[in-house]
């Protein structure tokens, strides 16, 4: 590098007015390490242009130092806090000691009432809070369950979807259930929401009844609409017994409570 | 002007750094008139030179600690903050949306007399206007209207590399004249 020839090509100028993009910028300033004639150079510029630059100055309004030093140094009046302290400590000197303890007094009384309204606010804050979060909570739970419904109420439109009512057996008429079963993914889906609470310890399970044969198709869990269960390629009829939780290999045939043909 | 000043540079540059109102004002006192010259001269607008001369002692007072003496003298650092922030003001929206009305209302004094030809002897521009015409037009985008090489390139059709060379070349022209 020929470096008489980069000092007079104009970088310098260019490096010093901000005019350099950033790769001419990065050359410069590793060369500069290397050849302290450069840096010379570069300072020499400088002090030329700091020179004319002062030539054609210009006063700025005398306002702008005002504002300035108010802006960073705070109001400038340290003149005034100090009369206003003498005048302060006049008052104090001249006025009856009666005055100042009635004064504390007073002070002392605003205190208390306010600290004992800070608790006032606060409670009432808590509590509000509290009802938000909980109306919050409540608000999501049913905007989830009017979804799951809604997307239930879809399927039961769904012309792919075979629907099988299941009857109460005798002695459980008073339960009914609807399988919705999907002929082309042949996925089965539950709407159990009718069926009669169940003893803690005991779980629905349906069964899908294939060439006479009972087959497990899920147990049935406390979902919100319709539940899906097992896939099940073909069948003659459904069934929900009660089962042990955990359900079971075979129905327990005594405990059938819903029955449905296809 | 040099000669009155009573702290070299890296003395005040300590002061600032005890963020003393005494450096503040020396700061002010001695750099105000030539960074409010080149703010001028980049805006040509004195209600929004005023601004931006607050804002470029307001940023400086903030930023001391990021001054590198190493890399150059505390001047040309202080001219480099007030160019960008007169950049940065000159591209902002409300400045654009300023000279609309500025240039309406400027239209109507036009006839009392020419207010343009005054802009032209404001500190630098005072020398630019030495230089000849597509040197000067290279300043003008450069400099003063902190256009990149690439854009200018692209603004005045002309290849990259002729804008590099034209650029130096304005540029020593320049140093010329500052000399002196």
């Amino acid at each position: 590098m020929d470096i008489k020839e980069y000092i007079q090509s104009g970088i310098i100028e260019q490096y010093v007015l901000g005019l350099a993009n950033p790769e001419e910028v990065a050359e410069l300033e590793l060369l500069r390490n290397e050849y302290p004639e450069l840096s010379e150079a570069i300072s020499n510029f400088e002090r030329i242009f700091e020179k004319t630059v002062r030539a054609n100055q210009l006063q700025p309004p005398s306002f702008i130092k005002a504002s300035l030093e108010k802006q960073l140094f705070g109001d400038d009046h340290s003149g005034a806090i100090v009369i206003e302290n003498a005048f302060a400590a006049e008052l104090l000197r001249k006025s009856r000691p009666g005055v100042w303890k009635y004064l504390a007094a007073a002070c002392i009384v605003l205190l208390v009432v306010s600290t004992a309204l800070n608790f006032y606010f606060y409670s009432g804050y808590k509590n509000s809070q509290e009802q938000y979060e909980a109306l919050l909570t409540e608000r999501n739970t049913l905007q989830a369950n009017n979804a799951s419904y809604q997307q239930g109420l879809k399927m039961f439109q769904d012309s792919a979807m075979k629907r099988i009512e299941m009857k109460g057996t005798p002695g459980n008429e008073q339960n009914v259930a609807t399988v919705l079963w999907n002929q082309n993914s042949k996925q089965v889906y539950i709407y159990a929401s009718s069926m009669v609470q169940i003893p803690t310890g005991k779980q629905y399970q349906l069964w899908a009844i294939v060439d006479g044969k009972p087959v497990d198709a899920g147990l049935i869990t406390d979902c919100i609409g319709l539940c899906k269960m097992n896939r099940i390629d073909h069948a003659e009829a459904f069934a929900i017994t009660l089962e042990n939780a955990g359900g079971s290999s075979t129905p327990t045939l005594t405990e059938m409570y819903v029955f449905g043909k296809i | 002007m040099p000669e009155t000043l009573s702290y070299t540079e890296s003395e005040l540059v300590a002061l600032l750094k005890q963020r003393t109102q005494t450096a503040f004002s020396y700061l002010y006192d001695n750099y105000s008139g030539a960074l409010y010259s080149v703010v001028l001269s980049i805006l040509q607008d004195k209600e929004l030179a005023n601004d931006v001369l607050q804002e470029v002692f307001v940023k400086v007072w903030r930023q001391i600690d990021q001054y590198d003496p190493g890399k150059g003298r505390l001047f040309t650092w202080l001219v480099n903050i007030s160019r960008n922030a007169s950049i940065d003001t000159l591209r902002s929206k409300s400045y654009n949306a300023q000279k609309q009305i500025r240039e309406l209302t400027e239209t109507v004094y036009m006839a009392a007399g020419s207010i343009n030809t005054e802009t032209d002897k404001i500190g630098l521009r005072k020398i630019v206007n030495l230089l000849k015409e597509d040197h000067k037009v290279l300043i003008e985008l450069a400099y003063f209207q902190g256009y990149t090489q690439d854009e200018i390139s692209k603004l005045l059709n002309i290849p990259l590399g002729t804008v590099k060379t034209r650029l130096r070349s304005a540029l020593l022209q320049l140093k010329d004249f500052l000399k002196k």
